[in-house]
């Protein structure tokens, strides 16, 4: 039997937790597997329905059957497959090794508190990547040159622009006119300028909001599936309309 | 030849997927088996497409399967879910060119609109790329996700230390016992 603020304790850390996870680019469906995981070790029953912007979530107490409900809004937080890796391990280990609140509390701030991967390692691998894509794609050494340096080019600006908080569709319709526009320069080259110049804005591609769509649509949270690709779907268009301003000025050269 | 092209076609592959994974933060330990990964994925798209002269729709689903119970046998090692090692290892095969000529020829549409014959072209061109664009990507996903539903236990338990990997960290009685039974409290760590 827990005491009435206990029991909010634990759904506040349950909502922080549920939120962070969908913050940062989990499916649903584990979502709410990991929450009422933890809420098991604790003795009381979880369930949440959630939106793109925000969750409901109700806590219940198995033995006094009293239970509580809150609606919270989940951040945007970057999307980190680390921490969807260690916070789900967490919830199992919250279960198998049945940790007190106060323990899961303290690990769960460790494990949130770790650094992303080094904003420079990601830009130079993202840069190898998409040449590495063009080359795929039968770009020649060439191509993959410009392709490299108009995805640092590219990705670089992204960063700034993200550092700075504009907004994301602003900043993935700029960054793509920025990258094709340096990919175009290839036009002047005897190589696979139309590779390189298709090429060069793969790295926007939003596959973790497109993937995470299907999985939902597929395990019956269709509504937040649907919402999930519709938002793919704009960044795609967001990513078109910067391809397409390059495409305009340069069409000439690619007839 | 072959098996140099097969070779590269993995390895370029690999690349690409760390570097496209490196963009969602995955932990460091994952990035070894998501290169195996997609450079497996990819060399089997890549062989069904070269020497077999399978569609790309179909040889896409093939590879985006195999990687799906790929990353559910290799999940377990690394305690990652498997979203984490398979939507990296499936980037490389994102449809680039087929949605690049989707924006092109919609733009020569646009611009030719005073030519009917042309604009027919284009828009010819426009439905036939974005057709394949579209069936990959949604095929490529359905493909990864499907071990989930067909192994939906396993998928769910990847991130457990049921079988640990540091074994300093676990304690060995509880090793052979059922999650599910009720214990005292366990101060292991």
């Amino acid at each position: 039997m827990k005491t009435r603020h206990e029991l909010t304790e634990i759904l506040d850390f349950i909502a922080e937790y549920a939120t962070y996870l969908l913050g940062s680019g989990v499916h649903t469906s584990r979502a709410i597997r990991n929450s009422q995981r933890i809420g098991q070790s604790l003795g009381v029953d979880v369930q949440l329905s959630s939106f793109q912007r925000s969750t409901i979530l109700t806590v219940r107490d198995d033995e006094s059957g009293e239970a509580i409900t809150r609606v919270v809004r989940i951040p945007s937080l970057p999307i980190s497959f680390e921490r969807n890796s260690d916070l789900s391990a967490l919830s199992w280990d919250a279960l198998d090794d049945h940790l007190p609140l106060a323990e899961i509390r303290r690990r769960y701030d460790e494990l949130t508190a770790k650094p992303l991967i080094d904003p420079i390692f990601v830009l130079l691998t993202v840069g190898l990547a998409n040449a590495s894509f063009c080359r795929l794609f039968g770009g020649d050494w060439t191509a993959m040159a410009i392709v490299f340096t108009s995805t640092l080019v590219g990705y670089a600006a992204k960063q700034r622009m993200q550092a700075h908080g504009v907004n994301h569709f602003l900043i993935f319709i700029i960054s793509a006119f920025m990258a094709s526009l340096c990919a175009s320069v290839a036009l002047r080259f005897d190589c696979t300028a139309e590779t390189a110049l298709a090429t060069s804005v793969l790295y926007l591609v939003p596959g973790v909001p497109l993937i995470n769509g299907v999985i939902d649509i597929v395990e019956g949270h269709i509504l937040i599936g649907c919402s999930r690709l519709i938002n793919a779907l704009l960044l795609i268009i967001c990513i078109a309309i910067g391809l397409a301003a390059t495409l305009l000025m340069v069409k000439d050269s690619l007839l | 030849m072959i098996a140099l092209d097969i070779l590269l076609d993995g390895l370029f592959a690999a690349v690409a997927a760390i570097g496209f994974g490196a963009i969602s933060d995955p932990p460091m330990r994952a990035f070894p088996r998501i290169a195996l990964l997609a450079a497996v994925g990819h060399a089997l798209r890549f062989c069904l497409m070269t020497y077999a002269e399978v569609d790309i729709a179909s040889a896409s689903l093939c590879a985006a399967m195999l990687i799906g119970f790929g990353s559910l046998w290799l999940g377990r090692g690394v305690r990652c879910p498997m979203t984490v090692l398979y939507i990296p290892a499936l980037l490389p095969m994102v449809p680039g060119i087929y949605a690049y000529k989707t924006v092109f020829s919609l733009i020569m549409f646009l611009q030719s609109l005073n030519d009917p014959g042309q604009g027919m072209q284009y828009m010819q061109l426009f439905f036939l790329n974005a057709t394949v664009s579209l069936s990959v990507i949604a095929l490529l996903a359905a493909g990864a996700t499907l071990p989930i539903f067909v192994f939906n236990h396993q998928a769910f338990s990847l991130t457990r230390r049921r079988r640990p990997v540091h074994t300093t960290q676990t304690d060995p009685a509880r090793k052979a016992e059922p999650a599910q039974m009720q214990k005292p409290e366990n101060p292991s760590e």
